[in-house]
């Protein structure tokens, strides 16, 4: 008995002391070491209450009519969700609107679908997600409409008739062109053999930019020839660098690398900045400002093109806000702490351009 | 009562872990009654875990051997994308329901050759589990790749989805699935003389084969009913997300292992349990959607359950020893 | 001599290297440029010396699926300790290893102390090790290493024409002459072979098996440690987000290199072999100018060949043994 007591007891303080730290969101509270759980079992019962507490003051606030938003990225802890998330959470402090950004820690669409399930009955009044897979969401998307709950895709499209609004960074042709024209730029001229390092194979929008791309090469530039498939790099930099180097031994008369996802461009350039060929290999590709800094500076990577995450994830909020309170989307309509938008369609937002980053 | 009392502490594990459950269920019931304690809730936790469920059988009989499958997910969505591919193709188009059927045979058939082909290598050829099953893995994943150019196949028959999406008199039908899963795997892995021999084979396999068990024989079934469960949960996740794509599920692979060990299978073989099992994957479920309702960080949801792994195993070796010690005092006073 | 060479269990996987390394060869005569295998092996040491502490567990019979968590976190503890102090590398090397060396300790106590098998101790030690990690960094980049570390990272020793030796490798060949010591010539390496091979005996013999195991998985801890220094002077900076899944990629080194998942087997030579074979096959298959999508599936094969072919010939081996009742003191190394 005692055994089964003490499985409790345990049971109790993890549970307790994970959603504590949860719903206070002070990391200062999780650091209480496991040894003085036993004491601080009562503490974290205390603490467990205050979260309910919490928890039923935020649904006194619903009725208030602060909405409750649900924005889900691909995957947490990796930079660049990390910084929508930053913007999507400043937003629902400056809008007023409560926000909850929380996905799987693997890109993998089926604990999205489980997690969207989970969110759609903690009664959340709008969900974004950026879909690992556009396909795989149809089924949770229409639970969620059946819910009353209005559905939004973000960073990466859906492609499903159920949302009530789109929002995308940037057109997906503009963005797989403009990499192709640097690259062009870039090279000094319109012939060369160039080769693709991407994030993985099966990588939906990463696999949408390289097809726009290829084919406007195809028109645009003639004379540009991609020497072999595009080469995963499993979003690892560490795979992206020791690729390049064998991708530079195996065509010696690579002229360009594209890479596409915001690891691989590093790992390339990289690669690039070892071999000392910053100035006969031109590489381009889509990393964030803040990453490809100390690549630029050398030539190692001479073109970064990205947008600004942290503004994406307060679009996203923003037009959550939006549709939540009954607005109807219009070409050019102001958003809340954004200013106007562009629309593509009945319900498609293209936040802008894609940003160039070169040397400072 | 005292034979009452015996079942009981047969059954000790599956017990404690019951206890496990229900006090999970009751915090998390507690910290958010009205989102946590709802019908629309248990039912979409009914539709969540089967999938995960049926991997996690799957990974428990491999377990049971002595050794471990690190193709259970490849395996589902390998033989997933291939039946995908086939309901999909224009022939199906036309007659759905003979695309199902001509699907699920194609399933059967691709369970059976991706079984015995792990088999092979870990039984016949001798090859360490882990790494015979890690090469088919990729092997499988790659094959994956090359049919699917690493897009997703969507568009399955309606019909097809409704095994997914749908439910029968309020029994989401994921669930009835799994229900016949557990019943057949209860009889077929605890019961039944192969159940028997697997359970030997992974406790001593030495022994076993003195005592005329062919040993290659066991391991290779093994796999065949793993890459059978590989398959039945590669078609519900198809069905429920209404497509087909290489890393579907890449998360399970782990979380079966998790769910596996947690359930009272000893990672080195021999001992398992259905019911424990079942009950295992029932609280890592719980947890997770409880915690996802609260809206705690994912990372933090990794840690509790990697938390109350070490914990409930830890207790539970203590707790043997304890039994242990009091089986020996009892000896020695009753001589 | 010869006869010797070609008896040794490391010499299917050595043919095996050959075997391919030629085919690639015939596709690509530029794969057997000098200054290929240098890159290979700059590419490769940090799997390598991961590889060695899985190796010391691999013997003991134990294995450690910790890896992915304990890199990271000394990754991100060398990125920190470079970007925000002014320590010198040998300290940092120091700090990185005894953390790493800690979380090994945890690993060693979890499965003497609590009985924890250790496939499910260094699981468990992985998930909350990496969550944490990941909660606080918030899976954030760190860049901007000091000029100094930059330089180390791409010092090379002995050029001569395209021969040279990367500063990483000079770590990897530290790393494997510690392991081949310690588990040739101490006491501590003969317990850690008598453990694997039968813990009861061990046991038996005098060998104090609870301290044995927790100093292998400290001993594994400290390779990590060192491998994420290695790895973060090669990629310049530290991304907390790489290392998932690597425990997978190291097993299989060790393994393909001839240790035992069961214990009692394994030697620094066959580790060194695998980490070649992994590197030479990766390499090998851009050279080759393989298709993407093949890769994998043939990546799959090699594997699966390069294990069944030892497997059987170390099973013809064991069959000739008995038939010639030769007594079964062969050489472990």
């Amino acid at each position: 008995m005692k055994k089964i007591l003490s499985i409790l007891l345990t049971l109790v303080m993890v549970l307790t002391m994970v959603a504590a730290c949860g719903g206070g969101d002070t990391p200062a509270e999780e650091e209480a070491p496991a040894e003085e759980a036993g004491e601080a079992a009562e503490d974290a019962a205390d603490d467990a209450e205050e979260v309910a507490d919490d928890a039923e003051e935020a649904e006194a606030g619903a009725e208030d009519g602060t909405f409750k938003i649900g924005i889900m990225p691909k995957l947490m802890g990796i930079p660049y969700f990390e910084s929508t998330g930053e913007g999507a959470i400043q937003a629902g402090e400056e809008l007023g609107v409560e926000v909850i950004y929380n996905g799987p820690t693997k890109a993998d669409a089926a604990e999205q679908v489980k997690m969207l399930e989970d969110w759609i009955n903690s009664g959340v009044d709008a969900i974004a997600v950026a879909p690992n897979d556009s396909a795989a969401m149809e089924p949770v998307l229409q639970k969620a409409k059946d819910a009353g709950i209005i559905v939004l895709d973000w960073d990466t499209p859906t492609e499903s008739d159920l949302v009530d609004a789109s929002v995308r960074q940037i057109d997906n042709q503009t963005l797989g062109e403009r990499l192709f024209d640097n690259l062009v730029k870039v090279m000094g001229k319109e012939e060369g053999n160039y080769a693709i390092v991407t994030g993985g194979l099966s990588a939906a929008n990463l696999n949408t930019w390289i097809d726009f791309g290829t084919e406007y090469a195809a028109e645009a530039y003639p004379g540009l020839n991609l020497v072999t498939e595009k080469i995963p790099s499993d979003e690892i930099q560490q795979e992206a660098y020791t690729k390049t180097l064998d991708l530079v031994k195996a065509y010696p008369e690579l002229e360009g690398i594209i890479g596409y996802s915001t690891v691989a461009p590093l790992g390339v350039a990289q690669a690039i900045r070892e071999l000392g060929k910053q100035d006969e290999i031109a590489v381009v590709g889509t990393a964030t400002e803040e990453d490809s800094q100390d690549f630029l500076s050398d030539g190692s990577l001479d073109i970064a093109t990205l947008w600004d995450p942290a503004r994406l994830g307060y679009l996203t909020v923003g037009v959550a806000k939006a549709l939540l309170e009954g607005q109807t989307l219009e070409d050019g309509m102001e958003i809340e702490g954004f200013g106007p938008i562009e629309l593509q369609g009945d319900n498609i937002i293209i936040m802008g351009p894609p940003d160039d980053y070169v040397a400072e | 009562m005292g034979k009452f009392n015996d079942t009981l502490s047969k059954y000790r594990t599956e017990k404690n872990l019951i206890i496990i459950f229900i006090i999970s269920f009751a915090i998390l019931g507690m910290l958010r009654p009205s989102q946590f304690l709802t019908l629309s809730n248990i039912s979409s936790m009914a539709y969540q875990m089967p999938e995960f469920g049926i991997f996690t059988l799957g990974m428990m009989a491999i377990i049971m051997t002595g050794g471990i499958n690190l193709s259970i997910v490849t395996t589902g969505t390998f033989i997933a994308i291939i039946s995908a591919l086939i309901m999909t193709s224009e022939f199906a188009v036309n007659s759905p329901i003979l695309g199902i059927i001509v699907g699920l045979i194609v399933m059967i058939v691709m369970a059976i050759v991706t079984g015995c082909l792990n088999g092979a290598f870990v039984a016949y050829i001798g090859v360490p589990a882990l790494l015979g099953t890690l090469g088919t893995s990729s092997l499988f994943q790659g094959i994956g790749l090359n049919v699917t150019k690493g897009g997703a196949i969507s568009g399955l028959p309606s019909q097809f989805m409704a095994i997914g999406n749908n439910d029968i008199l309020g029994i989401p039908i994921p669930m009835i699935i799994y229900i016949v899963v557990i019943i057949f795997s209860h009889y077929f892995l605890m019961r039944s003389v192969f159940g028997v021999h697997l359970h030997m084979v992974g406790s001593n396999p030495r022994a076993s084969e003195f005592s005329g068990i062919d040993i290659k024989k066991v391991i290779m079934k093994a796999f065949i009913y793993s890459a059978f469960m590989s398959a039945l949960a590669g078609m519900v996740m198809t069905a429920r997300y209404n497509s087909a794509k290489v890393d579907y599920g890449s998360s399970y692979m782990m979380q079966a292992v998790t769910a596996a060990v947690l359930g009272g299978t000893d990672i080195s073989g021999g001992t398992g349990s259905v019911a424990g099992v079942v009950i295992a994957v029932a609280i890592i479920q719980v947890v997770t959607t409880g915690l996802n309702i609260i809206g705690l960080d994912r990372n933090l949801v990794d840690i509790s359950i990697g938390l109350i792994l070490i914990v409930v195993l830890t207790l539970r070796h203590f707790s043997e020893v304890s039994k242990n010690k009091k089986l020996i005092e009892k000896r020695r006073a009753s001589s | 001599m010869l006869k010797n060479i070609l008896k040794k269990k490391e010499f299917t996987i050595f043919l095996m290297i050959i075997i391919f390394s030629l085919i690639v060869t015939v596709l690509n005569s530029n794969f057997l440029k000098i200054g290929n295998f240098v890159d290979i092996a700059k590419g490769n040491v940090v799997y390598g010396i991961m590889a060695f502490g899985m190796l010391v567990v691999l013997i003991s019979g134990g294995i450690d699926l910790s890896v992915p968590a304990n890199i990271t976190l000394s990754s991100v503890i060398c990125g920190e300790l470079l970007v925000k102090t002014g320590l010198s590398l040998f300290p940092i090397i120091l700090v990185c290893i005894v953390v790493s060396g800690l979380v090994g300790l945890i690993n060693g106590i979890l499965i003497t102390k609590a009985k924890l098998p250790p496939f499910v101790a260094t699981l468990g030690v992985n998930s909350i090790i990496m969550g944490l990690v990941l909660y606080y960094t918030r899976g954030s980049m760190i860049t901007g290493l000091p000029e100094w570390f930059r330089d180390f990272g791409v010092m090379r020793l002995l050029q001569v024409g395209d021969f040279n030796i990367p500063i990483q490798v000079v770590f990897y060949i530290v790393a494997a002459f510690i392991t081949y010591f310690v588990l040739r010539h101490t006491v501590f390496g003969r317990g850690v072979y008598a453990v694997g091979g039968n813990p009861l005996n061990a046991a038996r013999v005098g060998y104090n098996v609870d301290q044995i195991t927790i100093l292998i998985y400290v001993f594994s801890g400290f390779m990590m440690g060192l491998a994420a220094v290695v790895n973060t002077s090669v990629l310049q900076g530290v991304n907390p987000n790489t290392y998932a899944g690597v425990d997978m990629t190291v097993i299989s080194i060790a393994v393909i290199g001839g240790a035992s998942t069961l214990g009692g087997v394994g030697s620094v030579l066959g580790t060194v072999l695998g980490t070649l074979l992994m590197g030479v096959l990766q390499n090998g298959l851009i050279m080759a100018k393989i298709s993407s999508f093949w890769q994998e599936i043939i990546m799959g094969i090699v594997i699966l060949v390069a294990v069944s072919a030892d497997i059987i010939s170390r099973k013809r081996e064991q069959a000739k043994l008995v038939h010639v009742d030769v007594d079964e003191s062969e050489e472990v190394l």
